[in-house]
């Protein structure tokens, strides 16, 4: 007996170490990578710009307060000067970011909502119904998304809810092939196995143990998918068939300051300007987190 | 090998026949048509004759076939905006822009960006590797058409080197080319410096290395040539990139192409037109993998997926 309780504590003393969880991991590796951690300070600033925009701006983005003074060069009044049509053009900047970063971020919570339930399940049922999604995914892969876009917007017309819409129909597949991949590795694990043998349901096993063991990529697919939608948006409202004036949105923007460029420089260059940050910084988090998350991936 | 072929050929037409019916529903349920506008307003009898005139009154799937027949010996029909001419006709006279800034745009960004990937790998952590890597995020990220505003702001605004727009003389070229090569070069910036990594990295290469060889004989002689068969692999990818970026590039920078037909098409609700361009780069991207795949197949014998000899 006291061979036992002499033994005891040196059994109990590897225990006594702290325990990492992966994500404790995941956020040293994310943490020590500059840019990531760059492009997240940057994109957070650009969140809450966007939240607190009427605080930071008090005119609204679509009120002509400044007929007189339009196209006026940046100046201490008006800090990214005034546009065409009388409206302080670092207001409608500052509210662009609300357009740009919300159907970002609608899209992807759409692309999650779809992406998760069928990557999970044609992940851990296999057979009939993983060969149909991936044909399914296949047929999406062989249009370019930006073109089929295009065509969905031609008719659907824009609007914000079409646009969301849209992205996450060419951003599900995304976060679905992360998923699925992410729930194959573990189907074969011993404590799914267990969990079959207790009579857990199909559902429970994907719902208690597959997804929560797949919270990484469906982390990083969701934060990749918010750029895309963004730059989709972007895209379309460029091309007039997006996000309809006067909501402001930086790709109508640009289109708009395209014709102004030659002189009044300032129509071009902060709407671009404020769009390629965004953009930069959400992708760069995003390969960051992915790089944190599945170290194996960096580089590629 | 043949078979392998055969195969990918088959599943390539299945997928294509598929897409081009998601097509053509997609374009026939667009609310409105071709004589809804608000300038043209028609009597219902003469719609109903336009209508059959162009056939567009049959049962759906008549309308499929009868169109995917006509595809096939290269009648894509009559464009509404121009009743004059055919899709063909015009596509004819329109893609030659389109091909000569998307090709010379391939021709200066992918060799550019091979050497630039090559350079990264070979001098991990200095800084070109850190430059190539900033271009390949930066190019891979933003949309190319604020990398047009971008470029037209900087040399034809500011430092007034170039025109910004238009077509004819070689001196408008140079703006879209840089556009059009953005795309080739930061893709061939990232894949060559991860390909060239992951053949530097194999045990051969030490082994070559103890043989005696020289570190030119090792990269020029065995290193390049197994991270070339990834390499050439994605370049029928490239054409994807330049038909799908021409639309903005051209928008941009005022190129009468076929980008800026397919922009005028959709805010014309032509069927034609915009079907046409869309089933010929849907044909352009399929063409390209089934291509891609091959070469991958014939370039490594490795990865020759079943039924190849072995």
């Amino acid at each position: 007996m006291t061979e036992l309780t002499t033994a005891a504590p040196v059994l109990a003393k590897p225990e006594a170490v702290r325990q990492r969880s992966p994500l404790y991991f995941a956020w040293r590796r994310f943490t020590a990578n500059k840019a990531a951690l760059a492009a997240g300070i940057v994109l957070l600033i650009i969140v809450l710009m966007a939240i607190f925009a009427p605080v930071i701006t008090t005119t609204g983005p679509n009120d002509q307060l400044f007929l007189t003074n339009s196209l006026n060069f940046p100046s201490a009044a008006h800090w990214f000067g005034v546009d065409d049509l009388g409206r302080d053009f670092f207001t409608r900047i500052v509210y662009g970011a609300r357009v740009s970063l919300g159907i970002g971020f609608s899209a992807a919570v759409f692309s999650l909502l779809v992406g998760l339930p069928l990557g999970a399940l044609a992940g851990y049922m296999g057979g009939k119904f993983d060969w149909v999604v991936m044909r399914v995914i296949e047929l999406f892969s062989v249009v370019p998304p930006l073109l089929a876009a295009l065509l969905l917007a031609t008719v659907t017309r824009g609007g914000v809810w079409a646009i969301i819409l849209i992205a996450a129909v060419f951003g599900w597949k995304d976060v679905c092939l992360l998923v699925r991949a992410q729930v194959k590795s573990f189907r074969e694990k011993e404590f799914i196995m267990a969990a079959q043998a207790l009579g857990a349901s199909p559902w429970h096993i994907v719902w208690r143990h597959l997804i929560p063991n797949s919270v990484s990529p469906i982390i990083v697919g969701f934060v990749l998918a918010i750029p895309l939608a963004m730059m989709l948006e972007a895209s379309l409202s460029f091309l007039g068939i997006g996000v309809q004036p006067p909501t402001p949105s930086w790709g109508q923007m640009i289109n708009v300051g395209m014709n102004f460029m030659f002189f009044y420089w300032h129509m071009a260059v902060f709407p671009t300007a404020a769009l390629a940050v965004t953009i930069l910084a959400a992708s760069l988090l995003g390969d960051g987190l992915r790089d944190a998350f599945d170290p194996t991936l960096k580089g590629r | 090998m043949t078979g392998f072929i055969i195969r990918r050929v088959i599943s390539m037409l299945v997928t294509f026949i598929v897409v081009s019916i998601i097509i053509f529903l997609m374009m026939h349920s667009i609310p409105g048509g071709p004589f809804d506008g608000y300038d043209m307003p028609l009597p219902d009898d003469v719609k109903a004759r336009l209508m059959a005139t162009l056939g567009l009154d049959k049962p759906l799937w008549e309308q499929y076939v009868r169109y995917m027949w006509g595809v096939l010996h290269f009648d894509f029909g009559v464009p509404y905006q121009s009743p004059g001419e055919s899709v063909i006709s015009l596509v004819a006279h329109a893609w030659l822009p389109s091909v000569t800034l998307g090709g010379l745009g391939i021709l200066v960004g992918a060799p550019l960006g091979i050497l630039l990937g090559m350079a990264a790998a070979l001098r991990r952590n200095s800084w070109i590797d850190y430059i190539a890597s900033a271009v390949a995020t930066l190019g891979l990220t933003i949309p190319v058409f604020i990398i047009s505003t971008g470029l037209i702001l900087v040399f034809a605004v500011w430092l007034k080197w170039t025109p910004a727009s238009g077509w004819g003389e070689p001196r408008r070229w140079i703006l879209p080319i840089l556009a059009y090569a953005a795309v080739p070069l930061a893709t061939y910036a990232r894949y060559a410096r991860s390909t060239m990594l992951d053949a530097l990295n194999k045990p051969f290469v030490s082994v070559l290395r103890a043989k005696g060889l020289s570190e030119r004989q090792v990269i020029f002689q065995h290193v390049l040539r197994n991270a070339a068969i990834p390499m050439v692999t994605i370049f029928p990818a490239m054409f994807v990139g330049i038909a799908t970026g021409s639309i903005f590039v051209e928008a941009m920078f005022r190129v009468p192409g076929l980008g800026a037909y397919f922009v005028s098409s959709i805010n014309k609700r032509d069927y034609p037109l915009e079907m046409a361009l869309m089933l010929m780069i849907s044909a352009l991207y399929s063409v390209s993998y089934l291509i891609a795949d091959i070469l991958y197949a014939v370039l490594n014998p490795r990865i020759r997926v079943g039924g190849g000899r072995r």
